[in-house]
């Protein structure tokens, strides 16, 4: 550096004013010092601390190192064949062992300056050190104290087991059974209700089959589930009407939401406030709300459904996403459909 | 790490909180959030899709996405699931006869490793319905007690329709979420 400044000091009196002119000096003093330092900080380094700055002499200190630990195996496995001297033999492999981490050590210090096939073929070595250390204690201490080794390797298959009869435990739940009302397992029979009066809240309809049903007055909720060829006849429902695999049925309903699950070939009368949806369903076809019972007045406006909203016919077909119409679900012509049903409460309770 | 703490530090800033809003068809998620937003619920249709509601609780701003439970449409759940802080999980307590879909939906949601860090509120909603069955009963069926040890979760009997228990269950939800990320600052 210094034989180069002249040769900078000449061109840079030509170009630069001097106050530019030591200002550049100033910076080549400097630069100069700074390399001055590194280079002693590096040549401490080598001697005081086992950080070293190239490849050359990681690996000469490296070999060195391996070779010593190579020949401390050999002599211990020598020396053990002679003496049988137990708690000698396990200092030495604990010195070896504890050789082979420094040399790991060394490894990891250095590694991020070393060419990647220098470290891995050092890491290599550094795991051969062990793999051979492992067949010298095993052949040296007796079977009972490597009983670790045999435990850790039997643990591990048994956890998995273990992992899997907890999930077996967890997955038979035991369900409270409780039956709501309803009317349910019933054939060709007809089936009347009025709810003026009671307290029901939720109300269910189950594997019926040909059966007339009349519900009269306000509920909660209602389930319908597994109906063919019935007829349903409801009063309002203040909350919502879910409805799941019916077939050959026609149902008059009236209800805040009404679900339809995997209908067949059924007609639905219905007043809802909001838009029904079909699921699964298929040649179910729609009209407007027709029943007629005393009092009825009374209750649809208990359940808010006093007026014709219209979404009778804005079905939603949840596996219809078009803007074209589903297949599935049509308007009943004016000419196929029922005029108004009335019914009465005077059927059995 | 270094990911997680910048979302961490972003959503201090905003004091914001994703609640995923989940169960069955018919369990009333969406009059739910109406309904603890103050809006009308007289009229509402089956969720096709989902809603995304904003709203400020407290002093923090909820982003709740209420999807909808119909069985077409569960299966898009999962695409909701990404930081998902808070999972509300919804039950229709009148709803006897499907409870057993209801658990095994739940069970299965639990399985999914990106809720795995989020507070779990299941509300055993329509107690106001006459033969409705208690939060107790529902967490018995639903086995909660055998959950994951590592899960927060809270059962709250609630009615969508008289508005009953929809405040304990939120205020709940947020102070766990808020004691998770925002450490109670």
């Amino acid at each position: 550096m210094e034989d180069d400044e002249p040769s900078h000091e000449g061109f840079a009196t030509e170009t630069l004013d001097p106050a530019l002119q030591k200002k550049h000096h100033d910076m080549l003093e400097r630069l100069s010092a700074r390399h001055q330092s590194l280079k002693s900080d590096s040549h401490d380094s080598s001697f005081s601390s086992s950080t070293l700055d190239s490849t050359s002499s990681f690996l000469s200190r490296f070999a060195d190192s391996k070779r010593s630990v190579e020949s401390r195996i050999a002599e211990s496995r020598l020396a053990s064949s002679s003496s049988a001297d137990s708690s000698k033999v396990k200092s030495d492999l604990s010195d070896i062992s504890l050789a082979i981490d420094n040399l790991e050590k060394l490894l990891a210090e250095n590694s991020y300056f070393l060419p990647s096939y220098e470290v891995r073929s050092s890491l290599k070595a550094v795991s051969d050190l062990k793999q051979s250390l492992e067949i010298l204690s095993g052949e040296l201490i007796p079977k009972k104290k490597f009983s670790f080794k045999s435990k850790s390797s039997s643990r591990k298959p048994e956890s998995k087991p273990a992992e899997i009869q907890k999930l077996n435990v967890i997955s038979p739940p035991k369900l409270p059974v409780r039956d709501s009302p309803g009317f349910r397992n019933k054939h060709g029979e007809t089936l009347v209700k009025s709810f003026k009066g009671s307290s029901i809240g939720e109300f269910t309809l189950s594997d019926l089959d040909s059966c007339q049903v009349k519900l009269m007055g306000t509920v909660n909720a209602l389930f319908l589930h597994r109906l063919r060829n019935c007829s349903v006849y409801t009063g309002p429902v203040i909350g919502s009407i879910l409805i799941d695999d019916v077939e050959d049925c026609v149902l008059v309903l009236a209800s805040h939401q009404i679900r339809i699950h995997c209908a067949r070939k059924s007609d639905f009368y219905l007043r809802v406030r909001s838009r029904p949806i079909v699921e699964d369903c298929n040649g179910v076809r729609f009209a407007p709300y027709c029943l007629d019972y005393e009092g009825i007045e009374e209750d649809l406006k208990t359940a808010g459904l006093e007026e014709e909203t219209g979404n009778w016919a804005n079905v939603d077909d949840f596996l219809w996403l078009r803007a074209v119409q589903s297949p599935n679900w049509s308007v009943l012509p004016e000419e196929d459909r029922v005029s108004s049903v009335s019914i009465s409460g005077d059927g059995d309770y | 790490m270094g990911l997680l703490s910048i979302i961490r530090k972003i959503k201090k800033k905003e004091k914001e909180m994703r609640i995923l809003m989940v169960g069955l068809d018919n369990s009333g998620k969406t009059t739910i959030v109406l309904k603890i937003n103050g809006e009308d619920t007289s009229v509402i249709s089956p969720t096709l899709g989902f809603n995304i509601k904003t709203i400020s609780y407290q002093k923090y701003t909820l982003n709740i996405w209420d999807v909808g439970g119909q069985k077409t449409i569960r299966s898009y759940w999962r695409n909701y699931f990404e930081q998902t802080d808070g999972l509300i999980w919804v039950v229709d307590s009148s709803d006897l006869r499907r409870l057993d879909d209801c658990k095994m939906e739940l069970d299965n949601l639990l399985k999914e490793e990106r809720l795995a860090g989020s507070s779990l509120l299941i509300l055993a909603n329509k107690q106001d319905i006459q033969g409705a069955l208690t939060p107790e009963e529902i967490g018995k069926v639903l086995n909660l007690e055998s959950m994951d040890k590592s899960r927060h979760w809270k059962i709250v009997g609630c009615s969508a329709y008289t508005g009953e228990g929809l405040l304990e269950g939120f205020d709940w939800l947020v102070q766990d979420i808020a004691s998770r990320i925002y450490m109670l600052d």
